[in-house]
């Protein structure tokens, strides 16, 4: 049987209003939606189909907070078989590399046949933790694919390049894909199966559980603060009501000549 | 004193422009600078990249480097930052540079930070400058460890414009790869180019589902004779084929008018249209990033505000 390990994490929702906390450390995440990383939704499904075609276990993991383990029961939910959440005090300011060294220790012994991660999260964008994995786990990875197919051990995929071009390169696995948007489409859990995801097993473990500790995953990369962007020139922005807007535009589209 | 390698990056035998930024940002930084440039049988590019101000160039040319891989590029960097010993390592943020540069940093054990448009010094140490939350905030970081990684984003600096005359070595590096690359496909031509309309207006996720492409959006495009363009996640979500979408994965556009409606403006959008001779953006939200790149701006409900300018401009015409 093949096993797949998807990496997902939890990121505010795409519709939370976010604003940056007063010291600056990090956005104001008390009150906000959280939900799956977009580009890991797609790589859970991607590893989800591979199950539908035939005998696979999906293995979900994450490192985060006690309300990550939310996402892991959507994910198992959505058809994933268990879930492995990973939460310490020593992670709640980790790096990518923290996170890629957590995880690697998570998946070390259980011989993954394929790891799928998303090629970035929506939060804060680094795009580094899949590629750091598979070093990790000594295994060659791929970032941006953007399809794929299996067969006899043998991974083919095709990459995004820039421009619309597309590269196709081969895989052996065990091997990591670290997936783009737009690869597949998703799919919802459905309420038999999140009635099903609540037997579905769930490990926690820390820091220890893994064999390491807060120095092993000390953070490489800190953040001073974030801050909203300094408005620059910006755009003139036309006001008034949606007739007044729009004879406003049709003034200047007049002045560019294009009308 | 310190040293900063700088990974340059071919593509269809051509040294990337890109690569000539950073070669801007390693020199506004100061200290010794060194390139490295991978590929086969790539001496010319090399001269080049010497005159062109990269410094000491080191070159890994070997036909294990014909096509990228992580895992060759990898190898290769990782000698080229064993033999000098740099304090700093950048390489494009390009999908060969996001690919490798995290690889190589968990090889190193070290920091990286990808995507950077500013690198300023403070204290001695850089601070790197990057978007994040998909462009609607900045972030300010540091890294510990050494060497530092970050990749740049394309587009940030000028292309060094100096002359100088650096040298070329050849580092002596043989690479293999677990991944074989079988081919490049090109981008699919025709279907729905977008290179040469005058008008573009493309819509976003603000547009909220399909029907809302014909719906709402066709009126304004089809009164403005212009072309429909999209934002990835609505390509993404299969609303519009892919040769729609606007961006640094779809088509770059230069028109006269761009119209966004409902698109934030996340980074990869905007290096696909801010060239554009005027944009117009129309969105709900004030702080939305598109506004920065945007000539004239609506903070408005796009669904009172489209078919107002439609009927609008259908008006106008009619005079």
């Amino acid at each position: 049987m093949k096993k797949i390990l998807v990496c997902l994490k939890q990121v505010p929702h795409k519709d939370a209003r976010l604003d940056v906390r007063s010291d600056g450390s990090w956005i104001q995440d008390d009150n906000i939606k959280f939900e799956i990383n977009d580009y890991d939704s797609y790589a859970l499904e991607e590893a989800l189909r591979l199950k539908d075609k035939g005998d696979a276990e999906v293995v979900v993991a994450t490192v985060g907070p006690e309300r990550a383990g939310q996402s892991l029961r959507t994910a198992l939910g959505m058809g994933a078989d268990r879930a492995i959440h990973i939460w310490d005090d020593g992670l709640a300011n980790t790096d990518g590399l923290g996170i890629a060294k957590a995880l690697a220790a998570a998946a070390k012994d259980e011989n993954f046949d394929l790891v799928f991660t998303g090629l970035m999260s929506d939060d804060a964008n680094h795009g580094v933790t899949g590629p750091m994995l598979a070093e990790l786990l000594d295994i060659p990875h791929i970032t941006g694919v953007v399809k794929t197919e299996f067969n006899n051990g043998e991974v083919e995929v095709e990459r995004e390049l820039e421009g619309g071009a597309l590269e196709v390169a081969s895989l052996p696995q065990p091997c990591l894909l670290a997936v783009q948007t737009g690869i597949n489409e998703v799919r919802y859990a459905s309420l038999k199966g999140i009635m099903q995801a609540k037997k579905k097993p769930l490990d926690k473990k820390d820091l220890g559980g893994l064999g390491l500790d807060a120095a092993a995953v000390a953070p490489k990369l800190t953040v001073e603060k974030i801050y909203t962007p300094p408005k620059g020139e910006g755009a003139e922005l036309v006001e008034g009501s949606a007739d007044e807007v729009a004879g406003k535009l049709v003034a200047k589209i007049k002045e560019l000549g294009l009308l | 004193m310190s040293k900063t390698l700088i990974v340059g990056e071919i593509q269809e035998g051509v040294l990337r422009e890109a690569t000539l930024e950073l070669v801007t940002a390693a020199r506004e930084l100061g200290g010794d600078l060194v390139s490295l440039l991978i590929g086969n049988e790539i001496q010319d590019q090399a001269g080049e990249l010497a005159k062109k101000g990269g410094g000491k160039v080191l070159v890994a040319d070997n036909a294990a480097f014909e096509s990228y891989t992580a895992d060759a590029h990898a190898q290769a960097i990782l000698k080229a930052a064993q033999t000098e010993s740099p304090d700093l390592i950048l390489i494009s943020n390009t999908p060969n540079g996001w690919d490798v540069a995290p690889k190589l940093a968990a090889k190193l054990d070290t920091g990286i930070v990808t995507d950077v448009f500013k690198i300023e010094q403070e204290g001695g140490e850089p601070v790197f400058i990057r978007r994040l939350f998909n462009g609607k905030f900045n972030g300010r970081f540091r890294i510990s460890g050494s060497p530092r990684i970050a990749t740049v984003q394309p587009g940030a600096h000028a292309a060094y414009e100096g002359s100088d005359s650096g040298s070329v070595e050849a580092l002596d590096v043989s690479a293999e790869s677990r991944t074989k690359v079988v081919g490049v496909r090109a981008a699919e031509a025709g279907g729905h180019d977008l290179s040469k309309a005058e008008i573009i207006v493309s819509g976003g996720r603000g547009l909220a589902k399909p029907e809302n492409f014909p719906e709402v959006l066709q009126p304004l495009v089809d009164a403005l004779g212009a072309q429909m363009g999209a934002s990835r996640p609505v390509v993404d979500a299969g609303w519009l084929p892919h040769n729609y979408q606007v961006g640094s994965s779809g088509q770059v556009v230069q028109p006269k008018l761009y119209v966004a409606v409902g698109i934030s403006g996340a980074i990869q959008h905007l290096v696909g249209m801010k060239n554009s001779n005027y944009i117009i953006a129309i969105n709900k939200d004030p702080d939305a990033p598109i506004f920065e790149v945007a000539d004239l701006g609506v903070v408005g409900d796009l669904f009172e505000v489209v078919p107002a300018l439609a009927k609008a401009i259908g008006e106008a015409k009619g005079n």
